[in-house]
């Protein structure tokens, strides 16, 4: 049988029990890697000896795309990075614009893009809790409740901006259209679904014991090496830093809500879930808040020139991703293009993570860690 | 013990022994197809229920076609061998996987007297010949040229093997108290109450069991899609792919005829066997049929162990109480104690069994106090 | 250096006063603080950035390499220190044709990924890194994408040039 190359093999020896570490190839076609990752695994047995991962499948040349395109041309392919939170991407790409040329945003704009963001933002979690739970082995029960709730949120989101996904609804100094004239009672409708969407699959996943078990205290993170290793968002959180750039770094008007920051206790697998729902909550939260305090007033700063150029300036904008830190550096050189973007993705960060994390657990296992880092491959691979 | 008839069923057909077995047989295969077919659609709809879809809707009134459409497909489909691949190992594989279902169906009785044959020693044969297709997995596993197979097969060699203990005691516990091997008159003896009644020890061990024979959630570890993306027949294709199906659905439906015939009474339960063969048949389905639905909902709702716990749950929790249910019963029936004494004892057993199972996660904080904590921001994962 | 009448913040003086060895030049961009050092001097600058007790910078943010043409290439680091809440950008000036840098890896595990990604995207070379392998690029690809001077139409891959390895041909 040819797929056993035996000179490639780490021969071991133990009191003349003769065995040999194999490799599997995890990827990129593999129902376990969320996209188009790959991960070679040597294994010993059941147990995970290495891991070396290999990115780059889904690579689209973003940064070069954002020097090649003009300022708002760009934005469109920027809510293509984290495709399951397009609007905070969007948000961040006309955050950097907007401080590069020092573009004044209207609040009623500010307010409408933290909502739609944090509406993105559970959509993403609910994308984690659905996955993660077939990662787990739900056979795809946890995937069908969530993808309900993110079906209203998207339905909601193409009511307001025309699209579903990559709405590209943001621009540098407020959004493109006013929010619809029943969006009120429409968001209040959503969020009441999505409170009852996150008590659901808490009860299937949370209250399952099998779940609780294969979960708790698998592969544990201590602070100081997630934040040696780069690691942010709900990963970092996980280990017992409560750190989050919308209270570390306020922006846009997240210093006007009351919203707490989750966080774990011992940085494992089960932690990083649990963050991640009680994230959604205050999130929840968040966007109720934003309905109360929705001010009146333009949605777009009236005072935009018709060709954006922007002379010598440079940024490096940061707010907090569905993943963790999502920052983008701009710099610009006079033009109606940016001399430079640069996707600083949390995803490529925390899974740059992933192979000192899987090593030493059961290949079942690995691919639970790989899931509980919640990595987006359009931003990995940019 | 008046229900051990001699071999064959009732009268011969034409009197011709080997005449009567061929018609027997090919009625009861006809049987099975039928029924696989409308398994696999019934799976895919009560799964469907379960998760908020709507199954299968489009071939036939309700979809109900759709089975003998995937069948038709799985069958002109091309048969792949893959060039790694040890050809007659790979070739055999699903034939010798499906055989020993085949002989489970031989010595099931259906209704009173009605079958392919009385087996005198019933019990066994169904027993040994569901121990046989472990060849067939380990070959598909090894002969396939392919990791995730060869992980698969030898997951399912190492599962199988193990949870054969514990199914074999727990139906010796119930052969125990019936005193006879033969199926037919274990079915008989249940006329006024179930042995369920009198080993729900037994039973849940059985059950556990069977879950882990059948590889199916929560045990199913060998065909994990999520990690080694359907284990040992992921290089199958076409018929040979569909035969492992039809094995899965087969097996799944002698096990719960078995099942059925074994805990819950068969035909005789509660009903005694003077109704007629057409009621008796019914009965047998009906029960079966729960059983069936059993595991499905299990397999909807229930995550996936991982190897370690699978073995640890096998060897240190269910053979140990398999085996209490033997010593007790044992006592019992040596000192012609009351049969109340039975259910009492195995009662106690099935609680402390279930008890312990939700003890071991609550040793940490309980799960119910995690459910409902991610609306506490910070105490996330207490 | 850029403006002369903005005002530094506080963290500019503290670095001066921490590490008053290290030559740097301070000044300001919209966001944070930028410390310009040349290579010779980075990991000294990094050092003393992440061990001070005063900067604490022990998160690295990001690494971004940008090529300023005939100034040859430059690569931005931004750190951030959790204890104290502040960020720095530290630029290093590469000249043309010597885009040698030491490596952060060992003082920053996050360095790994980020500068596997300048290398490959720009043609830096890490001196001692410890998997100079292409990152988000084919592993045997030795073009430099986010170079300007690399061509905007598409490049066509030629299988079979070069000894058998795959080929680029503009």
């Amino acid at each position: 049988m040819s797929i056993w190359p035996e000179e490639r093999l780490d021969h071991v020896d133990t009191e003349g029990f003769h065995t040999v570490d194999m490799t599997i190839n995890v990827g990129p076609q593999h129902p376990a890697t969320h996209g188009v990752f790959r991960m070679l695994l040597t294994v010993d047995g059941e147990l995970v000896t290495a891991c070396r991962p290999y990115i780059g499948y889904l690579h689209r040349g973003l940064e070069k795309l954002s020097e090649l395109n003009d300022y708002r041309q760009a934005m469109g392919f920027w809510d293509r990075t984290d495709y399951l939170a397009g609007l905070l991407c969007e948000q961040a790409y006309c955050m950097a614009v907007e401080k590069l040329a020092d573009i004044e945003v209207p609040e009623r704009a500010e307010y409408i893009r933290v909502m739609l963001s944090e509406l993105s933002r559970i959509n993403s979690h609910f994308m984690f809790l659905g996955a993660f739970g077939a990662d787990v082995g739900s056979f795809g029960t946890s995937f069908t409740y969530a993808w309900r709730e993110r079906e209203r949120i998207y339905d909601l989101i193409e009511e307001v901006s025309g699209d579903r996904m990559f709405p590209t609804y943001c621009r540098p100094g407020g959004v493109t259209m006013d929010l619809p004239e029943n969006f009120e009672k429409r968001c209040r409708e959503v969020l009441g679904h999505i409170y009852q969407g996150i008590d659901d699959l808490d009860g299937l996943l949370t209250g399952n014991e099998i779940f609780v078990e294969r979960c708790r205290a698998l592969s544990p993170l201590t602070t100081e090496r997630a934040i040696n290793l780069g690691v942010t968002g709900p990963v970092l959180r996980s280990t017992g830093l409560a750190w989050d750039l919308r209270k570390a770094e306020p922006y846009s008007v997240y210093p006007h809500l009351k919203f707490d920051i989750p966080v774990g206790l011992r940085g494992d697998v089960f932690d990083r879930y649990m963050v991640r729902l009680a994230e959604m909550y205050q999130s929840a939260r968040i966007v109720e808040q934003c309905l109360e305090q929705l001010p009146g007033g333009p949605f777009l700063n009236p005072n935009l020139p018709k060709n954006l150029r922007i002379d010598d300036a440079e940024a490096y904008v940061r707010i907090e991703g569905t993943k963790g830190e999502y920052g983008v550096y701009a710099l610009a050189k006079g033009g109606n293009k940016a001399y430079r973007m640069k996707l600083r993705s949390p995803s490529f960060c925390n899974l740059s993570a992933l192979s000192e994390m899987v090593v030493g657990h059961y290949v079942a296992d690995a691919i639970i860690i790989l899931g509980s880092l919640d990595i987006v491959l359009g931003e990995v691979d940019k | 013990m008046n229900g051990a008839s001699p071999l064959p069923f009732g009268d011969v057909f034409f009197g011709w022994s080997w005449l009567d077995a061929i018609i027997r047989i090919v009625i009861v295969v006809l049987l099975m197809t039928v029924v696989v077919v409308y398994l696999t659609y019934g799976e895919r709809k009560v799964v469907a229920r379960i998760q908020q879809r709507l199954g299968p809707n489009r071939v036939g009134p309700w979809g109900l076609l759709q089975g003998f459409a995937d069948a038709i497909k799985l069958l002109i489909k091309e048969d792949i061998r893959p060039r790694a691949a040890d050809r007659w190992v790979f070739e055999f594989a699903p034939f010798l996987t499906f055989i020993p279902v085949l002989m489970v169906l031989a010595a099931l009785p259906f209704a009173r007297d009605w079958g392919v044959r009385n087996v005198t020693l019933g019990l066994l044969f169904v027993n040994a010949a569901l121990g046989l297709n472990i060849v067939g997995i380990m070959m598909a596993g090894l002969g396939s040229g392919n990791k995730y197979a060869l992980l698969g097969g030898v997951r399912a060699a190492a599962q199988m093997i193990s949870y054969e203990i514990p199914l074999v005691i727990s139906i010796l516990c119930v052969a125990m108290v019936a005193g006879t091997l033969d199926l037919n008159a274990i079915a008989i003896l249940q006329e006024d109450r179930p042995f369920l009644l009198l080993q729900p020890l037994a039973f849940v061990i059985f059950f556990t069991a069977m879950l882990s024979e059948l590889h199916r959630a929560p045990f199913d570890i060998p065909v994990a899609e999520s990690e080694i993306v359907g284990g040992y027949f992921v290089e199958y294709s076409g018929i040979r792919w569909s035969m492992f199906q039809l094995t899965e659905y087969a097996s799944l439906w002698a096990f719960s005829i078995f099942g059925s015939v074994v805990f819950l009474g068969g035909w005789e339960f509660p009903m005694g066997s003077d109704w007629g063969w057409g009621w008796q048949l019914f009965l047998t389905f009906v029960k079966s049929l729960a059983w069936i639905i059993a595991v499905m909902w299990v397999r909807t709702t229930v995550p996936r162990l991982r190897i370690d716990q699978l073995m640890s749950f096998c060897w240190k929790v269910l053979l140990p109480m398999s085996l209490v249910q033997l010593l007790m019963n044992g006592f019992i029936l040596v000192y012609d104690w009351p049969q109340e004494l039975l259910t009492l004892t195995s009662g106690i057993g099935a609680a402390a069994l279930v008890g312990f199972v939700l003890y071991r996660t609550a040793r940490h904080p309980s799960v119910a106090h995690l459910v409902g904590s991610y609306k506490r921001a910070g105490a996330a994962a207490q | 250096m850029t403006a002369e009448n903005v005002t530094l913040p506080p963290l500019a003086g503290a670095i001066k006063k921490a590490l008053p060895k290290v030559p740097c030049a301070a000044s300001l961009t919209k966001t944070d603080l930028d410390l310009r050092v040349a290579p010779a001097d980075l990991l000294a600058l990094v050092q003393g950035l992440k061990d001070h007790p005063d900067l604490g910078f022990d998160y690295l943010r990001n690494v971004t390499g940008l090529d300023m043409q005939e100034n040859g290439l430059e690569l931005k680091y931004h750190f951030y220190s959790f204890k104290h809440g502040h960020t720095v950008q530290v630029t290093v000036a590469t000249p043309p044709g010597e885009s040698h840098l030491p490596t952060l890896a060992g003082l920053y595990a996050a360095a790994d990924w980020h500068e596997r990604e300048a290398a490959e995207m720009f043609g830096f070379v890490f001196d001692g890194h410890p998997d100079p392998r292409n990152l988000l690029l084919e592993e045997d690809l030795r073009i430099h994408p986010l170079l300007k001077a690399h061509p905007l139409q598409p490049v066509e891959i030629v299988q079979g040039i070069e000894d058998g390895r795959a080929g680029f041909e503009f």
